[in-house]
């Protein structure tokens, strides 16, 4: 029954509804009180692309990707950085020494030194909202619908949904790190 | 990464590190060699052993986000993290290279070197001083011992770097060899080095000696060159992004630093001045020209040379990254 139940948290991106507005950028730093000048989530820009008069410029919204194969874990040395059942990748702040070798490790440069505390941090998928019953911040906000954010393993949520129904890819999956950020391009 | 976030304080950590290793590793040689002949070499490179990579490791607490939180690192062995196992592998190498250096002290400080006595537990001029035999064989034991580890700390910190997927430029597995014997490279010049300023005081067989750190010196940046040649032509023909990533020293940011830096400076001339000194004995047509001077300049163009290396790989790697890189 238990595994039945298990949740496998994932993000599904739809690219071409992102309109670079950055609200989930304001969300997320509002909602974890994130410090100035860093960012958990991004927005990522693609192009402009092809020859004029016919051009494109794509925005691929992103943050950590919660990966099931974490490079960032795997290079921790003092377990700081671990894996919950739910999948999330998360960070023990007691444990975190600063050494940043898991910045070193994330292809993906989900990760910054908060330097007040000396840690360094990253985006939760805003576990304590989740816990809660509620969506991360930055999916709540998102203006033109592109965040969407669900269970990957109950195949009646929206985003396994979208995952059966459209094509996807995932950023750098040559590195083997098997990210739960899906985008529909 | 936005920015350049292991900076000179890891380069310094890395360089001296690898110094320690190939120090302790020299003497080790020369201690089971043995004979007189090589008694100074083992014993300045067990001197030596201890301290930079003492050094090191304190800057790179420094380093840290949270330096008094260092202390995790040893509630913990993490398998799959180098960083885990280097920790651990350092603070054996460091006490271990600590007892060693004792063992090595010369007179009269090897007067130092007592065991209590049962009777005079307070009064530590009636402590029994160790027999010769006890420290020649405690000495042959610990260079056993240390050898591995030594080689481990070489290996260590450029496997703490290869080990890294995201950064195509660190991740070969000659980045692992190559640190390795850079390591015992820049120890033996600091004992090259040091031997050179000390001239033929202390020495027992002047000749000999040369001959021994001349010659490994002149093999190890021969092994340098080895591993050197492979990466480059690795990332060449590898991916887009592993051919990308060593633009950096092939054009980009850091061609001067690899080239100039590394390349002539610690490999091409070192390795020019002991030959020159060599090449009478390879020809065998008399005496090599082992000159304290020479020996000198080229020590320290192999030390230049091996902190230029760890700079170029440490920063030009944290530069490289997956392709295609999107804009953020």
């Amino acid at each position: 029954m238990a595994s039945e139940n298990k949740r496998r948290w994932g993000f599904v991106i739809e690219v071409k509804r992102c309109i670079d507005c950055k609200a989930c950028m304001v969300a997320c730093q509002v909602e974890n009180q994130v410090p100035l000048g860093k960012h958990r989530n991004w927005i990522g820009r693609i192009g402009p692309t092809g020859t004029f008069p016919i051009l494109g410029l794509k925005f691929e919204p992103g943050n950590c990707m919660h990966c099931d194969n974490p490079p960032c874990e795997r290079v921790c040395p003092t377990g700081a950085t671990y894996q919950r059942d739910d999948g999330l990748v998360l960070v023990d702040y007691d444990k975190c020494i600063g050494c940043r070798y898991c910045m070193q490790a994330c292809p993906y440069d989900a990760r910054y030194v908060d330097h007040e505390h000396g840690y360094v941090d990253k985006c939760t998928f805003c576990v304590h909202r989740l816990d809660a019953g509620q969506p991360p911040a930055c999916v709540e906000t998102c203006v033109g619908g592109s965040r969407h954010f669900g269970d990957l393993n109950d195949p009646n949520s929206e985003v396994s949904k979208l995952l059966a129904t459209r094509d996807h890819y995932v950023v750098y999956a040559e590195a083997g790190t098997e990210p739960k950020i899906f985008y529909i391009s | 990464m936005e920015q350049i976030e292991w900076n000179l304080l890891v380069v310094n950590y890395l360089f001296l590190a690898g110094l320690s290793a190939g120090a302790f590793a020299i003497s080790s040689f020369a201690t089971y060699i043995g004979g007189p002949h090589f008694r100074r070499v083992a014993r300045i490179g067990a001197l030596i052993a201890p301290f930079p990579v003492a050094i090191g490791v304190g800057i790179l607490v420094l380093d840290l986000g949270r330096p008094f939180a260092f202390y995790y690192l040893f509630l913990t062995v993490q398998f799959t993290s180098p960083m885990s196992i280097g920790s651990w592998l350092l603070t054996g190498f460091i006490v271990l290279s600590l007892a060693y250096a004792a063992l090595w002290l010369p007179a009269p400080f090897d007067n130092l070197l007592r065991v209590p006595n049962r009777a005079h537990l307070k009064d530590f001029s009636q402590w029994t001083p160790l027999a010769p035999n006890t420290i020649r064989r405690w000495r042959a034991i610990l260079a056993a011992i240390g050898f591995p580890l030594a080689l481990g700390i070489g290996i260590y910190t450029g496997i703490l770097l290869g080990a890294i997927p995201s950064r195509p430029f660190w991740n070969t597995p000659m980045v692992a060899q190559l640190f390795l014997f850079s390591a015992m490279s820049s120890g033996t010049a600091t004992v090259l080095l040091v031997t050179a300023l000390l001239g033929a005081r202390h020495a027992h067989g002047y000749e000999e000696e040369r001959r021994l750190l001349v010659s490994t010196d002149v093999v190890l940046i021969v092994l340098e060159i080895f591993m050197l040649v492979p990466f480059l032509l690795h990332h060449a023909l590898s991916t887009w992004s592993s051919a990308s990533s060593i633009e950096l020293i092939l054009g980009g940011e850091y061609t001067w630093w690899f080239w100039i830096g590394v390349i002539l400076l610690g490999i091409v001339l070192p390795l020019i001045i002991e030959a020159y000194e060599l090449f009478p004995v390879i020809l065998k047509e008399g005496a090599a020209r082992y000159s304290l001077a020479l020996s000198a300049i080229s020590a320290v163009f192999v030390l230049i040379g091996g902190f230029i290396l760890r700079f170029v790989f440490v920063y030009a790697g944290q530069a490289s990254h997956f392709l295609p890189l999107v804009t953020r």
